[in-house]
């Protein structure tokens, strides 16, 4: 039986696609980058939050389609990556291996 | 010479002659001088949220204040709350004398700007103040407007003349300048479209009150060329007709102008279209 999924659930995983494709917009030298900013955006912030706070999420992705436009600026070339989401990915590297 | 030397002095009189007094109507010792001795409690209401913990739901936070240290009005409340009391309370305001709309909020169950409305002095009796409502906050009493603006520039909010004038300014007659009164007044500080159950219901399509109100101020100007092609885009169910003559965007107008009105002759002129 395929995986039902409600309509916020829905709404985030659109935002997320979104977000994805807009890092394939960016030149291939900093898409990495970009890359590892969507995604610890979005897992740091869903395990922050519980999935049946209806009215957190919301929020969460207004904040995330108002942010993610201003990133998806043809003029917005770069972002910036701290220490703290590589050392995220790097567990998370970790964690696929073992 | 003489004025300056007895203005200077009198901080230091317990009392002026007549004679003195004369010369400085005002006394500075006399300004900004608490009212009465006992003081007068007041307690105000404020919705506070905070994006930075979104898990928290939003709640009435309770301060009270001395009314008889305070300026009169909501805005000098919150100015004295966020100076002394709680420095985290976040809301909008720039001008103090309601022309630049930044203050708007929802104060005891009507939108008005906190700068012109004044504090009621009963204090048995404590004053809520909400933001805009059904808008999207992003802190305690600012809402997000993002929209509201983005529906006005829909309306092309600036003058459209193919023909210009060979040379100078366009001319106008004083009938039709006179035809912009009462709608150029307008500081879009979104107390109308907020207080409207139309707009409430249908933001994302329906213009609202003060958008439609410039959309008539850019109908109405003489000097536009492009009426026609203004109205066409309010010819349809939403944009325009979503008003139902509420009239609750002229009841809560700061600015005394009457948005219902102005919707009303654009209703006018489709029709007669």
């Amino acid at each position: 039986m395929p995986l039902r999924h409600s309509g916020l659930q829905k709404e985030v995983l659109a935002l997320y696609r979104r977000a994805l494709r807009m890092v394939r917009t960016k030149p291939p030298s900093t898409r990495d980058k970009f890359h590892l900013f969507v995604r610890y955006s979005f897992k740091t912030q869903a395990t922050a939050v519980s999935p049946r706070s209806v009215s957190t999420v919301e929020h969460l992705i207004r904040r995330g389609q108002k942010q993610l436009e201003t990133y998806e600026n043809p003029a917005v070339k770069d972002c910036w990556v701290s220490q703290e989401m590589r050392g995220w990915e790097a567990q998370e590297r970790g964690d696929i291996r073992h | 010479m003489f004025s300056l030397l007895a203005r200077s002095s009198s901080r230091h009189l317990p009392f002026q002659t007549s004679a003195l007094r004369s010369f400085s109507s005002s006394l500075v010792t006399r300004q900004a001088v608490p009212t009465g001795n006992n003081p007068l409690n007041k307690e105000f209401k404020i919705y506070r949220w905070n994006p930075d913990e979104p898990q928290k739901k939003p709640e009435l936070q309770s301060y009270t204040i001395n009314l008889n240290e305070c300026g009169p009005m909501i805005l000098d409340a919150l100015i004295k709350i966020k100076n002394e009391l709680d420095p985290t309370l976040t809301f909008r305001r720039s001008c103090r004398e309601g022309i630049c709309g930044s203050c708007a909020m929802n104060i005891n169950g009507q939108n008005t700007l906190a700068c012109l409305c004044r504090i009621d002095r009963n204090e048995n009796k404590d004053t809520k103040i909400y933001p805009l409502p059904h808008m999207y906050v992003v802190k305690d009493l600012v809402p997000d407007l993002t929209l509201f603006y983005k529906q006005y520039k829909s309306i092309e909010p600036y003058l459209q003349n193919d023909n210009p004038p060979a040379h100078g300014e366009f001319l106008q007659s004083p009938e039709d300048r006179k035809k912009l009164d009462g709608l150029y007044e307008c500081i879009l500080c979104a107390c109308c479209s907020t207080s409207c159950p139309s707009y409430w219901w249908n933001q994302d399509e329906y213009l609202g009150p003060a958008t439609l109100m410039q959309a008539y101020r850019w109908i109405a100007d003489s000097r536009d060329g492009y009426k026609a092609h203004r109205k066409e885009k309010l010819q349809n169910e939403m944009s325009l007709y979503r008003c139902h003559t509420i009239f609750n965007c002229s009841r809560t107008c700061p600015k005394g102008l009457n948005p219902a009105a102005a919707i009303a002759q654009i209703k006018l002129q489709l029709a007669v279209d």
